[in-house]
């Protein structure tokens, strides 16, 4: 740890003395048409075939002998820039770039894009544009960032109405979903048919799936990183949309001209409010609505200094009646400093705030009542140091604290009158790293990334520490000892060293390879055992009983412009991942209040493997992707599957998805996708016995998952309507779009699952019991949609 | 005091006001072949009545015929003061053995323990339970509602008895209505102490409201609209069983492999698994068998619904 330190402390020591004869330019990249900063942006300097690409905050920085130089500032979907600089002394250059209008998008884009997949360090991350979730045909209409995420390479879904996805063959828990750096415990409303992310506050999305730098850590699968808008610092925009599930407000606009911003951007769900005349539930005091407030606001306090202050807070609400209901939410605070120390040292400096909690309240009168509720609320701060050493070399640093308080129940019965109290007791748990990593270009078609997290855990009390005995294998674990310790006292510790290594190898100018390995420890487990997560899921950190878990990744990757001017661009990965103490259930499993939750753990190790194909046309009249995935999911528990190897239940060996999107006119456009994937599997018994009258099912191999469902496909469009820019020879101060979709077109009944079950019928004593088997489809229809969205 | 698919069964049928087209289908599949199984069905009582224990065989899971009976088998129970039970195969149907009870008298006695021997084909089997206390009911109860936002009466009944203090007390509560035993899985109503868990902690107080109410029948009408589960005339007898925790753990897998309703709640569905057992073969890699083993005490009561 202190030779951690030490070092990092030596490489900033040695590089600045090294440094001294050469000059650095930094500045920050913005949207000309309201200032957001611009994640991403590639810096190329063509004298040195070199250049830098903006951090998360738009920040810049390159270090260089004093000459002159040509700079070109390019993004997809902006104008070129290009900037001829004189470097004779470290100097400022901040740009701004201005977007390309939408309406000329049949005008190919004709600067050359120095942004492409063959010439970045990056791989096995996928960027998700907002204007493309925008864009993409979506169930009701209503755009939604995971749904969209679902349709790019490695990326899956147990079926429709799931909440969270699967990343390279990892479960819902298995990934970091952040939110300006506030992790999200919960990202869906109602089931899981749309995320907590509100598109009109989202500017930017990424997702590393592979080749995770040093300072990401804490779940295996992926991290989701989501960065809000941080609201027009030019003039105030009101946008907004009215859909067929939820109507959308934003406001964004300067508090000072150029210094600060805010955004403002609300959603809420009215299915409740147009049914109550025709639901009794509804005119009963019943409610079943969900709403989210996302906010942000930023002040450039000079130069060197920015603040940014955001904030989330979405409920989901269900009540059947006055006083029995329940609902659920996050709720997420982030403040941030954005700090330079001089040309080349750059700080963020985080503090978070997140929290996820739900209660339930049952019982019609106050002599029998049942009250429930359940959070996971953390802490957290994280300074993240950025050193631009030279026009080579990259250098992040910093750490991360966590502080997790979990209250796994706090509820209460009243039963005839009498009070039982239920509560479980509260965890608390502490989560550190430091990390370090170096991004290091040796040659013009040599680069390295390397770089290590240090990553530890504690438990500590107060709190009750059970230890169970071993059984065999599948059976509830009988409690045979506990112990008390007092508040502070460390119940169990963990500590892992988490090395990240990836490399470029550009083979051409059109081509690379890349790979890397990463391994990742996961300290925290989403407790589910059922086919999709639910809200009342709790999570469970590390304890002396459950052990963190462990994935290495290895992944290796082709990538190649298949044009000069990388129109097109076209990728292919290979995955490997093996993960350790991954916790799977007894049959019978009692995952809610339960003071003995541990007992009905079972562990097991994972490996998932798989190849990517994605295939790119960024930009033109006709634009989109097909992507391809080739994978297997599979786990390994004592206790399941008599002990054999047995798939994961959202494992897909085929996965192939086309997204399309095509301007027919001035005023229309449209979408459509595409998606194909191989039935998931599932467990059908083969034989039935009866108890007491009651049919049971039964496996005579003791299988899990031993079938497969059918292939699920599905075709959505939708079309886009510009309203008129002129009006009445005037040209309009605002702009609006109506979008038609259809979701579904073929109206195939996918299945979502077939499960077995004793006939319904009630059948005199002596008759044989009837069984079905019943196929469920989430969606089996077609969704026609209509929104109207507008802004000015 | 929880119930996991009660909460799910909330939630989701917030999913009917959320019509969304889900739509259902009874397919037939092919299944993998399996050779059949033995099967125990081995539940006694302390009421006087002939105690019958069935041994069968385990069928195709879509074959609809009887189970078939095993014929010729050697059933025995030994209480644990060495009292020996024997019941006689029931000629008349295969794979029945009766034990009858003296007249007045019933089987067996509270806090006695007992061990079921089979021999079947020369192999032998196995069981061992005990019988539990169980608390008097004390009253039956009768509630009339409108249908929510109708004025459509709906009458349901409640029953009202008290756990004794002490945790581990278990219990199966069988319900028929007018004769006929209530055995849908959505009827199944088993309870830990006054709760619903083994980790529930409710001990020593009333039943809690889900299982003083779990003893009304779930039965719809060809619309699929729910029926009043009590009309004027209707009569109901609640008993309560007690039963082993382990068989209230087999009676729990029960209630997750055979109560699936469908619909939105197969989003949280768990898999199908097998459901355990408390029959051993005595001869370690001899056949496998299925079923469970269990006495009970038995206290009753019932009432007529009249308005």
């Amino acid at each position: 740890m202190r030779s951690i330190c030490r070092l990092a402390l030596f490489l900033l020591i040695s590089t600045s003395v090294l440094g001294q004869d050469k000059f650095t330019m930094n500045g920050t990249v913005r949207d000309a048409s309201n200032g957001e900063a611009l994640i991403g942006v590639t810096v190329f300097i063509k004298e040195i075939r070199n250049g830098a690409v903006t951090n998360a905050y738009g920040f810049y920085a390159i270090t260089l002998p004093p000459g002159t130089y040509s700079v070109d500032y390019s993004y997809v979907g902006f104008r070129l820039e290009s900037r001829v600089i004189t470097l004779e002394a470290n100097m400022q250059v901040s740009i701004e770039l201005v977007p390309e209008s939408e309406q000329l998008q049949e005008v190919v884009v004709k600067a050359e894009i120095e942004q492409a997949n063959v010439s970045n360090m990056e791989m096995s991350t996928n960027k998700l544009e907002m204007k493309t979730v925008l864009r993409t045909p979506m169930l009701f209409g209503e755009s939604d960032l995971l749904r969209s995420l679902l349709l790019l390479p490695g990326v899956s879904t147990v079926g429709e109405g799931a909440s969270g996805f699967n990343v390279r063959g990892g479960n819902v828990g298995q990934n970091l979903i952040l939110l300006d750096e506030a992790p999200v415990y919960n990202s869906s409303h109602l089931f899981g048919f749309f995320s907590v992310f509100n598109p009109d506050a989202v500017k930017d999305t990424k997702l590393y799936k592979g080749a995770i730098p040093a300072r990401f850590g804490g779940r295996l699968a992926s991290i989701l990183d989501v960065r809000m808008k941080e609201g027009n610092n030019k003039r105030v925009e009101v946008a907004g949309g009215i859909g067929s599930i939820f109507s959308r407000l934003a406001v964004e606009g300067p508090i000072i001209k150029d210094k600060a911003s805010f955004i403002v951007a609300a959603r809420r769900s009215y299915i409740d409010v147009l049914a109550r005349p025709f639901v009794p539930l509804l005119k009963e005091g019943g409610a079943l609505n969900f709403y989210d407030l996302t906010l942000k606001t930023n002040y450039k306090i000079n130069r060197r200094n920015s603040l940014y202050l955001s904030g989330y807070f979405g409920r989901d609400v269900f009540r059947f009646d006055k006083t029995q209901g329940f609902n659920w939410g996050n709720a997420t605070a982030t403040l941030r400093w954005n700090h330079l120390f001089n040309e080349r040292l750059f700080l963020n400096a985080t503090g978070v705030y997140s929290n996820y909690d739900y209660a339930l309240q049952f019982g019609k009168d106050d002599r029998n009542r049942f009250t429930w509720n359940s959070s996971i609320s953390n802490f957290i701060l994280r300074p993240q140091f950025t050193y631009f050493i030279n026009s080579n070399n990259e250098l992040n640093f910093g750490a991360d604290v966590t502080y997790y308080s979990f209250r796994p129940a706090n509820a209460a019965g009243i039963t005839n009158g009498k009070t039982v109290d239920l509560s479980l007791d509260r965890k608390f748990n502490l989560e550190t790293a430091l990390h370090v990593g170096n991004t290091q270009r040796i040659t013009d078609a040599v680069s390295v990334e390397y770089g290590v997290r240090f990553s530890t855990f504690q438990y500590f009390g107060p709190g009750t520490a059970y230890i169970y005995g071993d059984t065999i294998p599948g059976v509830r674990k009988p409690v045979v000892g506990g112990r008390e310790y007092r508040s502070g006292e460390v119940i169990a510790a963990y500590q892992n060293l988490e090395p990240r290594l990836s490399f470029r190898l550009q083979t051409s100018g059109r081509s690379a390879i890349k790979g890397s390995y990463n391994r990742m420890a996961q300290y925290l487990h989403l407790i589910s055992n059922t086919t999709a997560s639910n809200p009342l899921d709790v999570w469970a950190p590390s304890s002396n009983n459950v052990q963190p878990q462990l994935a290495d990744q290895f992944t290796l990757g082709y990538f190649r412009d298949l044009t000069e001017d990388k129109q097109f661009e076209f990728s292919l990965e290979g995955y490997l991942r093996y993960t350790k103490n991954q916790i799977d259930y007894i049959d019978g499993a009692d995952l809610l209040i339960n003071e003995f939750l541990e007992g009905d753990f079972l562990s097991g190790i994972g490996r998932a493997y798989g190849l990517e194909a994605y295939f790119q046309k960024k930009s033109g009249r006709l634009n989109g992707w097909v992507s391809y995935t080739l994978g297997k999911s599979e786990l390994q528990v004592d206790g399941i599957n008599a002990g054999r190897w047995y798939e994961t239940r959202f494992n897909q060996t085929h996965n192939l998805k086309i997204a399309a999107f095509y301007d027919i006119s001035k005023r229309w456009s449209a979408s459509a996708n595409f998606i194909y994937t191989s039935g998931t599997p599932t467990t059908f018994p083969t034989s039935r016995y009866t108890q007491q009258g009651i049919l049971i099912p039964h496996n005579a191999e003791a299988s899990r998952n031993n079938v497969y469902l059918n292939d699920y496909h599905r075709l959505d469009i939708s079309f886009r309507l510009e309203g008129k820019k002129v009006r009445k020879g005037k040209e309009r101060k605002n702009s609006d779009y109506w979008v038609f979709s259809l979701y579904n077109v073929y109206a195939r009944k996918n299945p979502f699952s077939i499960y077995f079950s004793q006939n319904d019928q009630r059948l005199p004593s002596g008759q044989p019991l009837q069984s079905d088997a019943t196929q469920l489809s989430i969606i089996g229809t077609i969704v026609p949609a209509v929104s109207y969205n507008f802004r000015f | 005091m929880k119930d996991k698919n009660q909460f799910l069964n909330i939630f989701l049928s917030a999913g009917l006001v959320f019509s969304l087209g889900a739509c259902e289908d009874i397919i037939n599949p092919t299944l993998q072949p399996a050779s059949p199984m033995l099967v125990v069905d081995a539940w006694l009582t302390n009421r006087p009545e002939p105690q019958v224990i069935s041994i069968t065989r385990s069928q195709p899971y879509f074959e609809k015929a009887l189970p078939p009976g095993v014929p010729g088998a050697q059933v025995r129970v030994v209480d644990n003061q060495g009292t020996l039970f024997i019941f006689l195969e029931d000629v008349a149907n295969a794979g029945k053995y009766v034990w009858t009870p003296p007249p007045g008298q019933g089987f067996g006695v509270i806090g006695g323990s007992y061990r079921l021997t089979l021999v079947v084909n020369g192999e032998t089997f196995e069981a061992s339970s005990y019988m539990g206390r169980v608390p008097p009911i004390d009253s039956i109860t009768f509630e009339t509602d409108n249908r929510l936002g109708t004025s459509e009466k709906i009458t349901r009944a409640e029953f009202w008895a008290t756990d004794p203090t002490g945790i581990g007390d278990a219990y199966w509560i069988r319900t028929s209505k007018n004769g006929i035993a209530l055995l849908k899985p959505t009827e199944l109503n088993i309870a830990f102490d006054a709760g619903l868990s083994i980790g529930g902690q409710t001990d020593g107080v009333t039943f809690i409201t889900p299982v003083r109410r779990r003893i009304n029948a779930n039965d719809k009408d060809a619309n699929d609209k729910a029926l009043s589960p009590i009309v004027s005339g209707d009569s109901i007898q609640v008993q309560i069983h007690s039963i082993t925790v382990q068989a209230f753990t087999f009676l729990t897998e029960v209630g997750i492999q055979t109560n699936r309703p469908g619909g939105f709640q197969e989003l949280f569905a768990t898999p199908l698994a097998n459901v355990s057992t408390n029959v051993v073969n005595t001869t370690a890699g001899g056949s496998k068998v299925l079923g469970f083993f269990n006495v009970s005490a038995v206290s009753s009561a019932g009432k007529r619904f009249s308005e």
